[in-house]
């Protein structure tokens, strides 16, 4: 076995297939991990009774525990669960019909849901509470305050946290092989195998992953100057 | 799928499961030493602006947190070998660790260094400049004025990378080294108990994080106890914003108004 570099590039061609589903699984999981952390963040802010110790338990279960765990949980205990439900009401769905990916999508959403409440609450504590009290004082309710006041300021005091969250959830999708997902790093061990070539492939979806790291850190500067245009301070 | 859900299996895996926490403290261990040196040694160009190791270790960092791990297990598993056998250097009668916290203390080498780096930057210019002042050299400097001060304000992030080092180590099975994750696998398709191993794996790296994270908040209130502790005075006075200027630049919550909604 010898270093072949211009494998890399076929390498490189081939895996290349792989990168919607990998975008997809990223995209997704941040979608929704982002609402169910609005979600948490904000009973865990107004510390809402017996929802609050819940939202507690959730986000230190999963953060304290890999998320390897999580998808292996998910895998194995949801269709056991759908399944039982199913039995008891006489459902027709079963848990076959769930696509592999589905468990992807519901693993990640709930790890993705743990770390991003921890970066929507860090952002609107970040925001002064004299804002809120301002939007009050004009007669706004606490729902319009929150939406109009709170969360862009929030959002722009969040984002680079946003950005590293996203990041942490492209790399952590590297693990939907373990569900027999295709995504960058399944085909790169598809495309290894094929060819006996481990080293090549794996340089070549590390390239990959590089890239798209570096094309989600470009975007978020560029999202960070414009957003941030309001909060230049001095004079004009 | 599997054996029907019996509670009971989760209390005879947990032992059997604690037999190989050794192997994952081991893995954490070493790369955390590991991941400690090599920070060091990467946030120093940064640090002092060398010229072009600046340039390297920027590319290090780049690199090692612009990918998977699970990608960079993989690289170094396979790629290493390739690479020293260039150099004559026969690797294949290694041990699997050896790769697997390799590849750990350099991944976390490269968070390290940002902590590192951050937190040195976060201590105040005028500490360095009193130092000089009294006559002390530049590596009397940072170790007995910058480097005590900077410990304290990066033990958050330093917490964090330790358990976020804990969970990574779960990926280690992908190379067929036997520790907790790995061992839970087998005793899942032995007994086809899946859903109860899990469980009991996830109660111990639970357990662990947990642990960790209250033993490094112990050490933080212990390195930062000469830091002034009400945060009523910084709020009135502007100019000591010492605490919570630190925190910031440490990429902390600042925590700044707002507490209560």
């Amino acid at each position: 076995m010898k270093l072949d570099p211009s494998f890399i590039w076929t390498a490189f061609v081939q895996i290349l297939s792989a990168i919607p589903t990998t975008l997809y699984i990223t995209v997704v999981s941040v979608l929704i991990g982002f609402v169910i952390g609005v979600a948490v963040a904000l009973i865990r802010i107004y510390r809402i009774p017996l929802l609050y110790p819940l939202a507690v338990g959730y986000v230190t279960f999963i953060r304290g525990t890999p998320m390897l765990t999580h998808l292996l949980l998910i895998y194995f205990g949801l269709p056991v669960l759908i399944d039982g439900l199913a039995a008891q009401f006489g459902w027709s769905f079963r848990s076959v019909s769930i696509p592999m990916i589905g468990f992807a999508y519901i693993s990640f959403s709930i790890t993705a849901g743990a770390y991003m409440s921890e970066v929507v609450r860090s952002g609107l504590l970040a925001v002064d509470r004299g804002q809120l009290e301002a939007a009050h004082s004009i007669g706004m309710t606490t729902p319009q305050a929150l939406r109009r006041i709170v969360f862009p300021q929030a959002l722009a005091a969040s984002l680079p946290n946003l950005s590293n969250s996203v990041i942490g959830m492209l790399h952590g999708s590297t693990l939907a092989f373990t569900v027999s997902v295709v995504d960058i790093n399944a085909k790169a061990q598809i495309v290894a195998s094929t060819n006996w070539k481990f080293f090549e492939a794996y340089l070549a979806a590390a390239l990959i992953f590089w890239g798209l790291t570096f094309l989600i850190e470009r975007a978020t500067s560029v999202i960070e100057k414009r957003i941030n245009l309001y909060n230049r301070g001095g004079v004009a | 799928m599997g054996a029907p859900f019996d509670i009971s299996y989760v209390f005879t895996f947990l032992p059997k499961l604690l037999g190989t926490l050794g192997t994952t403290l081991l893995i954490v261990g070493c790369s955390l030493l590991a991941g400690i040196i090599v920070g060091f040694l990467v946030a120093l160009p940064r640090l002092y602006k060398v010229p072009v190791l600046k340039t390297c270790s920027e590319i290090y960092i780049s690199f090692f947190r612009g990918t998977p791990i699970l990608i960079q297990l993989f690289l170094f598993y396979y790629g290493l070998p390739e690479i020293l056998k260039l150099i004559q250097v026969d690797m294949t009668r290694t041990p699997v660790l050896v790769f697997v916290i390799l590849t750990y203390g350099l991944h976390t080498g490269a968070y390290m260094s940002e902590m590192i780096r951050a937190a040195v930057q976060a201590v105040d210019k005028g500490q360095v400049e009193a130092a000089y002042a009294t006559g002390m050299t530049g590596v009397q400097a940072f170790t007995r004025i910058v480097l005590p001060q900077a410990l304290g304000i990066a033990i958050p992030v330093f917490s964090n990378l330790v358990i976020a080092l804990l969970k990574d180590t779960s990926l280690a099975f992908t190379l067929g080294v036997m520790e907790m994750t790995g061992k839970a696998q087998t005793l899942g398709s032995l007994t086809q108990h899946f859903i109860e191993t899990y469980i009991a794996l996830a109660l111990i790296y639970l357990v662990i994080s947990f642990a960790i994270e209250k033993l490094l908040l112990l050490a933080e209130r212990r390195l930062l106890r000469h830091e002034k502790r009400s945060t009523a005075e910084i709020r009135s006075f502007k100019i000591h914003k010492n605490w919570s200027y630190r925190r910031i630049i440490a990429e902390l919550g600042p925590g700044k108004g707002g507490a209560g909604l």
